[in-house]
């Protein structure tokens, strides 16, 4: 009982009162700050961090939502209904080039991240160019191998293998067309805005946004492509 | 030009939805009338609509799910006096009108009455436990709340236009396939659960970033409130299975609207896999819903047991236990579809083993009112009544958990009975307690106690006597969802079922009237100090209702249990710690954008199930311009001057002065 | 947000290395350690992106074997990514974003592993759709 300038009646209430039997409470020690913060020394964080895991936690819930269709490929990749099978309708070549548009992307993408961090509108505007028009050729690949296949009479409705193969590789198609559409608005805001805080945080959630495609990109040609075509 | 939709769509042949329809429709514009004629629209649209305060939109979330809660409470009312009036009889209800109402009451409860009112707790009460201004993306908090009342609308709207979903509250295909189901009721469903499951992501994100990077100074993890980890916990599980609900969804929506093949039983389509996805969420969404109620009873227990929470360690553990093991049970609700013995028992095991976690917190519930001062006030009766409630549904939980026993009550009103047992008892109760006990806060007066009372023990009453018939009625063998029934010797129980129902009733009239008396008498009832129940956690620091920003200064927490360290200081000392150096506030502005949005998601949504192709673009077109331009404006904060929040403050601090003086005139502790 | 916009730091992009980062995101570095980065894991992509194209097409090595060493090759290369296009490290100030990826991970395996195992299990114990269509007529 070494409290300072208390009656000792008082202390006693007090401490009866918090925790009469000083069941399962234990004080903390004294508050030591954390190196490295965000874990409650140092108040809330800053606006950048918070924006930039705010939209790490959205793309989680994206690749989960990815997860749920490439469980459905998994599930119905036998179930061919007398159709072709997942083989037959694998175009290697096409994926290889669809792959190196998408995997340089990514990299010129990064590239005007870098950009972005030395503050160069011009080399950030250039790189996010190069990234769209990249991705501009990997969705028209797509769109070109779906033609194809429909031209051969081969569409979702067919079987439930063509409908989950149509359904994940369709879903990733949409992600990077809302991605170019994004891209084309941050290109226009950077030009008109230049490096506001919070157009430099746009830039990092897209940043994160693209690379996430391209690795859901890489399941999807092993799993979908690669693997198919020795099936 | 209007898809499928035409005169017939109005539900001219069933007179209960047309009047039902009419009825709403004259109070709906009986409303806005009068939000005209008084004038309040701009008030409305500036401190509400517009609003991107969290306690807020808090509020609206709550406001919403009340209303759907009455919804949906008129939906079970017509079930069960429809099964005691049809035995051997037709009943009152058409068999495509009584499907219509199970799943609706279904989908409504859960989705749109639950979840709102728990978001809204979440969103109301994070903030301020955790001593900050607000959540971390505010106006996309606006847009989360504005889609999922979006999606509210769209499943009410389809009451007067159209029909409703009958396949139950889960669309399990092939029945919900185009080919057995081809009018707009699963549509409906479909639209107006993706659009507000959107928003409730959107919510989740927040709340999980809010948690995780913005605490206020000193309040590291093991010192935040309990219902601050739950609402994490919750939340986390929403960013991690609200998208399962979306990919199954929009994979049905495929099938019904492009004739695709994930679900059919025809071309290679697998409809038990529709079943294996949709639980991947349903199970997890119970805990989604439950773990924030167990945060609220872990703050009523303290609070009104004048201790701290009994094992405050363990129930954080308890509540990161169960946010894991719940996406590992998720068979126990298909033991029956087929799989193997390896399969059923090992979900059936980890269904068993969830209850530990469940286990845990109880005891420490009970530990915490051992040797406490309890006081009996309002929501502490509600979570004494939950804790026995809560107890017989989690054992009838783990009995169906063993696969064998599962078999004989797979279907039956035996599960009826335990899932109400474990939602009303556990959530519904949570959210009355809650309700009552933040009351105050948020509007600055307490409700009435007799009447909290009264409408506490009809409720809790009124439950058993209709619910445990419903388990002896599983047990004799009734399924449920039955529109008709052929058996004699159910009916007494049906009968006292419906006896319950009534007592149900004069709870809800208990409450509505709880409410008016309340605010007739706010004069008497008003909380002067903000700490009307002598609270332990820091929202109970702020006046009541909280100035919009919160905190002046904000807090600097040196131990758990936050504000009761501050208090126990200010009556050691008899002083309230010297005032702080106030700053100008930087506060988000308003912005219309989540209202925007949410209309032109309605639009789409009706859109899209009346194949209204044109409309449905444009309104997706109008969307995303709105986006655009939101995210072109160059305002986003503006600034509290100096005074003004001082002035805030030295209000309060003068308020907690008296409340000081008060204490250390009567006793030193009360 | 209030805070934040004021924060001095904020306008120059200075981050302080004591603090969390956010992801993809790292301490105040010049323009040239991204370029390397990205370098870097470009390089290690292409390597393991054509070792993907050329083992799915050969019979070099033993063929069932192929599925799998072509997924370890696929999960190398998300590694890459992670790390050098992301930017996640095993630093404390990284502890959150690696913490929530771990979430997630484990959220796709239970989803995607534990789809595969009911579904298959059922499939095995059921009698195939186009059977069971057939029985009912």
């Amino acid at each position: 009982m070494t409290y300072t300038g208390l009656p000792a009646s008082i202390e006693t209430i007090r401490r009866v009162r918090e925790d009469p039997h000083r069941l399962g409470h234990r004080a903390h020690g004294a508050a030591e700050p954390v190196p490295g913060a965000g874990h409650g020394e140092t108040g809330p964080a800053r606006k950048r961090i918070i924006v930039g895991y705010g939209f790490w936690i959205y793309l989680l819930s994206d690749i989960v939502l990815f997860s749920c269709f490439f469980a459905a490929f998994a599930v119905l990749r036998e179930a061919t209904a007398g159709g072709p099978t997942i083989s037959q309708i694998v175009d290697l070549p096409r994926v290889a080039f669809e792959t190196t548009a998408l995997l340089l992307s990514s990299y010129t993408c990064m590239l005007s991240y870098a950009a972005m961090n030395a503050r160069s509108r011009l080399w950030t505007q250039i790189f996010l160019l190069i990234t769209g028009f990249l991705g501009l050729v990997f969705v028209l690949l797509e769109l070109q191998e779906f033609i194809e296949l429909a031209a051969r009479g081969i569409t979702p409705q067919l079987s439930g293998m063509l409908t989950s193969f149509f359904g994940l590789v369709g879903l990733h198609g949409l992600h990077v067309t809302l991605g170019g559409l994004w891209l084309a608005t941050m290109l226009a805001q950077v030009q008109v805005k230049g490096f506001r805080p919070e157009i430099v945080h746009r830039l990092i959630c897209f940043n994160l946004f693209w690379h996430a495609l391209d690795i859901v990109w890489i399941g999807i040609f092993t799993i979908v492509y690669l693997i198919g075509s020795g099936a | 030009m209007f898809g499928k939709l035409d005169l017939s769509a109005i539900p001219f042949s069933e007179p209960i939805a047309l009047i039902t329809s009419v009825v709403v429709i004259l109070i709906a514009v009986g409303v806005l009338i009068l939000i005209t004629v008084k004038g309040w629209w701009p008030y409305l649209w500036h401190e509400w609509i517009t609003s991107v305060d969290h306690k807020r939109i808090g509020v609206m979330y709550c406001l919403l799910g009340v209303v759907m809660l009455i919804r949906g409470f008129a939906d079970a009312i017509m079930m069960r006096t429809q099964q005691a009036v049809a035995i051997n009889a037709p009943g009152y209800l058409s068999p495509e009108h009584y499907d219509q109402i199970f799943t609706a009451h279904g989908t409504i409860m859960i989705l749109f009455g639950a979840m709102p009112l728990v978001l809204g707790f979440m969103n109301f009460l994070v903030p301020l436990q955790l001593g900050v201004r607000d959540v971390a993306f505010p106006t996309f908090n606006s847009v989360g709340f504005w889609l999922t009342a979006s999606g509210a609308l769209l499943i009410n709207v389809s009451l007067f236009v159209g029909e409703f979903a009958r396949t139950g509250w889960l669309p399990y295909p092939p029945l919900s396939e185009t080919a057995y189901t081809p009018g707009v009721g699963v549509d409906y469903y479909l639209w107006a659960v993706q659009i507000s499951g959107v928003g409730t992501l959107i919510t989740g994100i927040n709340i999980v970033t809010t948690v995780l990077k913005m605490r206020c100074p000193g309040m590291s993890y093991l010192r935040m409130p309990v219902f601050c980890w739950t609402a994490l916990a919750s939340c986390l599980l929403i960013v991690a299975t609200f998208p399962v609900l979306t990919a199954t969804l929009a994979m049905l929506t495929l099938d019904r609207y492009l004739g695709w093949h994930y679900f059919t039983n025809t071309a290679g389509g697998n409809p038990m896999m529709f079943v294996n996805l949709v639980w991947a969420w349903g199970h997890p969404e119970v805990y989604i819903l439950v773990l924030p109620a167990f945060g609220i009873f872990s703050e009523v227990f303290s609070t009104f047991s004048g201790k701290p929470l009994f094992g405050y360690r363990s129930m954080v553990a308890a509540t990161l236990f169960i946010c894991i093991v719940s996406m590992m049970v998720w068979l126990h609700h298909f033991f029956t579809m087929g799989a193997g013995p390896a399969v059923n028992t090992f979900f059936g095991i980890s269904s068993s083993i969830i209850a530990v976690g469940t286990g845990v917190k109880i005891y420490n519930w009970i530990f915490t009112m051992y040797g406490g001062r309890v006081r009996f006030e309002v929501p502490m009766l509600w979570s004494m009544g939950f804790i026995f409630t809560f107890i017989i549904g989690g054992l009838t939980g783990v009995l169906l958990a063993i696969p064998p026993a599962d078999f004989v009550t797979h279907n039956s009103m035996f599960l009826v009975a335990h899932f109400h047992n474990v939602i009303i008892g556990g959530v519904v109760f949570a959210v009355f307690a809650g309700l009552e006990f933040w009351f105050p806060k948020a509007f600055g007066f307490r409700l009435h106690e007799g009447w909290g009372k009264a409408a506490f023990w009809f409720a809790f009453i009124g439950f058993w006597v209709t619910f445990t018939p419903l388990y002896v009625l599983g047990l004799l063998g009734m399924t449920r969802r039955l529109q008709h029934i052929n058996f004699e010797e159910w009916r007494p129980w049906l009968y006292i079922s419906v006896i319950g129902v009534g007592i149900l009733i004069l709870g809800v009239i208990s409450q509505a009237t709880q409410l008016v008396v309340s605010i007739r008498d706010r004069q008497n009832l008003r909380d002067v100090t903000g700490d009307p129940w002598d609270g332990r956690s820091l929202e109970w620091a702020t006046p009541s209702p909280p100035p919009f920003f919160n905190f002046a200064v904000m807090p600097d927490v040196e131990g758990e249990e936050a504000y009761w360290g501050i208090k126990l200081r200010a009556v050691e000392t008899q002083q309230l710690s010297p005032e702080p150096t106030y700053e100008p506030i930087h506060m988000p502005v308003n912005s219309p954008v989540g209202f925007y949005t949410a209309f032109f998601t309605s639009v789409f949504g009706f859109a899209m199930v009346w194949y209204i192709w044109w409309l449905a673009i444009l309104a997706l077109v109008a969307a995303f311009a709105g986006f655009v331009v939101f995210a072109w404006r160059d305002v986003h904060e503006f600034e509290v001057p100096v005074e003004q929040v001082a002035s805030v403050d030295r209000a309060r601090r003068a308020a907690r002065a008296a409340l000081l003086d008060r204490l250390g005139t009567q006793e030193v502790l009360p | 947000m209030s805070h934040f916009e004021s924060d001095p730091h904020l306008y120059t992009g200075v981050l302080d290395d004591r603090e969390d980062h956010a992801p993809g995101d790292a301490p105040e570095e010049s323009a040239g350690h991204w370029v390397r980065n990205a370098n870097i894991g470009l390089g290690f992509s292409i390597v393991l992106t054509v070792a993907s194209f050329l083992l799915a097409g050969s019979n070099a090595i033993y063929a069932p074997a192929i599925p799998v060493a072509l997924i370890v090759l696929a999960i190398a290369q998300i590694g890459v990514h992670l790390v050098f296009f992301l930017h996640i490290t095993t630093g404390p100030d990284n502890t959150n974003n690696v913490l929530a990826l771990a979430f997630g991970t484990l959220v796709v395996f239970l989803i995607v592993i534990g789809s595969i195992w009911i579904m298959g299990n059922l499939s095995n114990n059921m009698m195939p759709m186009e059977q069971l269509m057939q029985m009912q007529r």
